[in-house]
């Protein structure tokens, strides 16, 4: 590689006499060239400028303005801002939205908010990404924060609302009609720590739901099993089963970097049906220790199940494995080659299209295993925040309270409605039906721990950990010790 | 004599790594463009090799045992007892295999190896990635109304109307600069060339949020113009760099005629320059494309997943589902991406090859 060119002089001279006529021909040329750029990119430009411009100057604003600004809609008989988004007086505005769903989800989801925009003249932009986890917080730290944004892990939106950048809906949304529509159990998870004190940093739109044991009905049936009512029962319909020839459990824990999730559902379940709700939100807080008896024996229970090479399709090597997706279809093979699947109501998009919902397959409740904690069910959801405060957006957070909002994709299937005012009339199949009833009564209503954890612990080492221990390259003590260590750094 | 042996046998090993290289990078390829004609469960039940004729076990008799053999003890079949274990896996026995058939009704097959000649594949992998997935979607009556998903025409424009400027945008200011470093005199020209080389490292992770910050600022946040200048400015060190290497190396005889005759440096450059680096700029041409056309973290930051301006590598993952569970579209959808990188590649491959080899052979 060589630095310099040696010219020699006279070239150099005569380069720099020239040089005149060729600056004004390169600056000519450059805007010329600058000037064909922004022509062609001026028409995307505008659509989306408008959206983008607003948060830098709205989020330092918020904290201050909200109170007048609410106080000044409260004075106005006008209404709400949903009453006057009906009545159209945001038409023509835009509102972005940024979420994790794709694909068919975001099909149900735009079908779901159709008729608002039809009827208010709002449009919702919604952008979904797979890599929603890792974009919204560069969004928000580069000033691009979308104006309402969906977190299906409250730990994530926890961690953006210390930082002061998402609005208090305190005093946005009508707090009376809030606890009237949701489960306080919900209320009470939406509420985090923000840059002053506490805030309620979002609503929740759709939930998911965790405790659910999924089984092959008709041959089930056939098989003249019953479904059992308490964990005694159903250990002893797993050792009939594997007697019958067949093991009873198909559990999948691989999910590419997030293997090992699957199995802190289990987790999750057991310790809200073996200790107190007290205990479980100290160690969602990080307050109980992984190393307590609490938790160590309900990963022991859990053991009873996965260890038993019996019990589990494939053996307990195969669980480390088995992408989490995948572990169903032994189910749906003819005869079954596994019976039990426990995993939230969204894995039925796993199951083969052919498979009918009420007939072919169906779940039943993770059964109790000590009567004195009742009947708790574990449930996950997405919370939705609004970072940028205008009319319209409000109106749409408004609008999202609603369970309205969210008819179409309950009809369709694979999601629970948190609001009261879902009629349990919507849900297109008996399953979604009894699961929206079990969330409504449920005694005690948790949401899934490893998702309110800090990242390092319920997206890191308690994935690491329990695939440690499943795969057998650590003992359970050692696999508990390495799962705490997260909450050290 | 001995030295032309000598030679001839280099030659030799030199073919047999470079056919084993080959070999190890187009196995992968191959399995993934048979797999994108699998259906799904096939895929997670056997191997891609398996779509080839090959020898497989075939149900032959089936042997009924009686219904109440404990199958944790010793279980007898045809007069000779095995484990369970030993059934799960098959036990061989001359040129028939016993295993189970049916665990809970007691029964266990005798199987006879057969030949499988005829694959089961299917389009559909493809008829769902081109022509966009079918959604279901219910009514308030219970009706199932079916949505038709987008196929991939949208983002292959999208990605297209991207991956051309910022392809073309880059190397014309790069030879402008090369020209620049390589030929013209001024202060600091040595400071600056190494400044450009030295950007050569910085990896473009940590400007993300600084210019996503401007771009807010200047409102160009999922516009066509502010991807064109991202991918300008990330690519822009490179370019520079492998142009800078082939222009100065031109024969500045060339130069010093046309000076004499009075041409500028812009006419140098317009007509002795650009004519002469065909072979650079389309080799480095090439590279600037496929990485712009591969790229999926500037697109995710600079330009988002609005549907009008979606690029394909973001519009594939999506393919997938929230979950993941339509994982299997990703085989076919790899090889439609990977059409136009291909077909680039072939229609510049003879500059390519020229310009790698064009800058060591002058030096």
């Amino acid at each position: 590689m060589r630095f310099s060119i040696t010219n020699d002089k006279g070239m150099y001279e005569k380069m720099k006499k020239v040089s005149g006529r060729t600056m004004s021909l390169a600056l000519a040329l450059c805007l010329s060239f600058s000037v064909m750029l922004s022509a062609c990119g001026g028409g995307n430009n505008n659509n989306t400028a408008a959206a983008t411009d607003p948060p830098a100057a709205t989020n330092a604003a918020t904290t201050d303005n909200n109170q007048a600004s609410t106080d000044n809609a409260s004075a106005d008989t006008a209404g709400t801002p949903l009453e006057l988004a009906m009545k159209g007086d945001y038409k023509g505005t835009k509102v972005t939205m940024f979420g994790p769903f794709v694909d068919a989800d975001q099909v149900k989801f735009e079908s779901s908010i159709k008729d608002f925009e039809a009827k208010t003249g709002i449009d919702i932009q919604y952008e979904g990404s797979k890599e929603f986890e890792a974009t919204i917080n560069i969004r928000v730290d580069g000033g691009n924060a979308p104006d309402i944004a969906d977190f299906p892990q409250p730990g994530l939106l926890a961690s953006i609302a210390k930082t002061g950048k998402v609005v208090d809906l305190t005093s946005v949304l009508d707090q009376a009609k809030l606890a009237a529509n949701y489960n306080k159990s919900w209320l009470d998870m939406s509420t985090m720590d923000g840059k002053d004190g506490k805030i309620m940093a979002g609503i929740w739109n759709r939930s998911n739901v965790k405790s659910l044991v999924w089984y092959p009905k008709k041959q089930f049936d056939e098989a003249g099993y019953k479904v059992p009512e308490t964990w005694d029962e159903m250990m002893a319909l797993t050792e009939q089963i594997a007697k019958d020839g067949d093991p009873a459990w198909s559990i999948g824990i691989e999910s590419g970097a997030a293997t090992g999730w699957a199995a802190t559902d289990w987790v999750e379940n057991i310790m809200l049906r073996t200790t107190t709700p007290e205990n479980y939100d100290k160690w969602v807080k990080g307050e109980l220790s992984f190393t307590s008896p609490e938790v160590k024996n309900a990963v022991e229970v859990m053991s009873k199940i996965w260890l038993n090479k019996d019990y589990v399709y494939g053996g307990t090597k195969s669980i480390v494995t088995t992408a989490f997706g995948d572990a169903p279809k032994p189910m749906f093979e003819n005869p079954p080659k596994a019976w039990f699947n426990l995993m939230g109501n969204f894995i039925t998009s796993f199951f083969p299209e052919t498979a009918k919902v009420d007939e072919d397959y169906d779940w039943f409740y993770l059964p109790s295993i000590d009567p004195q904690y009742g009947k708790p069910v574990l449930v996950a959801g997405d919370i939705y925040a609004m970072f940028n405060d205008r009319p319209e957006v409000r109106a749409v957070m408004e609008f999202f309270t609603t369970g309205e909002s969210i008819k179409t994709w309950v009809q369709s299937g694979g999601v629970i409605a948190p609001m009261n005012d879902a009629s349990l009339d919507w849900y297109s199949s008996e399953s979604d039906r009894r699961m929206a009833k079990l969330v409504q009564d449920a005694s005690t209503l948790r949401f899934d721990g490893s998702d309110l954890m800090p990242g390092k612990v319920g997206a890191g080492t308690f994935w690491k950990g329990m695939t440690d221990y499943v795969s057998g390259t650590a003992t359970l003590d050692q696999a508990l010790e390495q799962i705490q260590s997260g909450w050290k750094n | 004599m001995v030295g032309k042996k000598k030679k001839k046998g280099s030659k030799t090993v030199v073919n047999i790594v470079l056919g084993i290289i080959c070999v190890i990078w187009l196995l992968p390829t191959l399995g993934l463009f048979v797999s994108s004609f699998r259906p799904a469960a096939d895929i997670l039940q056997t191997g891609w090799w398996k779509v080839f004729p090959h020898q497989e076990w075939k149900a032959g008799d089936t042997i009924q045992l009686s219904k109440d053999v404990d199958l944790r003890g010793p279980i007898e079949v045809n007069g000779k007892t095995y484990t369970d274990d030993q059934l799960k896996a098959g036990v061989k026995a001359d040129d028939s295999r016993l295993i189970w058939e049916n665990r809970r009704a007691r029964t266990v097959n005798s199987q006879e190896q057969g030949w499988k000649v005829k694959p089961d594949l299917t389009l559909d992998n493809y008829n769902n990635v081109l022509t966009g997935k079918e959604y279901k979607l219910k009514e308030a009556d219970g009706s199932e109304t079916i949505q038709k998903g987008t196929g991939l025409s949208q983002a292959f424009w999208n990605t297209l109307t991207i991956a051309v400027p910022a392809t073309v945008i880059p190397v014309l200011i790069a030879s402008f600069a090369a020209y620049a470093f390589a030929w013209l005199r001024f202060p600091g020209r040595k400071t600056l060339f190494v400044i450009i080389i030295a950007m050569l490292v910085i990896p473009i992770q940590v400007a993300l949020i600084p210019v996503l910050k401007d771009y807010t600022a200047l409102g160009l946040n999922g516009s066509y113009l502010g991807i064109w200048l991202a991918h300008t400015a990330f690519g822009l060190p490179l370019v520079t760099y492998f142009m800078y290497n082939f222009i100065s190396q031109l024969p500045k005889d060339l130069f010093e005629s046309a000076f004499m005759d009075g041409a500028s440096h812009f006419t140098i450059f317009s007509k002795l320059i650009l004519p002469l680096s065909v072979p650079a700029l389309a080799s480095i041409g090439i590279f600037q494309f496929l990485w712009v056309w591969n790229d999926y973290l500037v697109s995710l930051i600079f330009i988002g997943n609005q549907p009008s301006v979606q690029v394909m590598s973001m519009k594939i993952a999506d393919l997938v589902g929230s979950r993941g569970n339509d994982w299997h579209l990703l085989t076919s959808a790899a090889f439609i991406s990977m059409l136009m990188p291909l077909a680039i590649f072939f229609l510049l491959q003879k500059y390519f090859v020229r310009g790698l080899m064009g800058g060591s052979i002058k030096g």
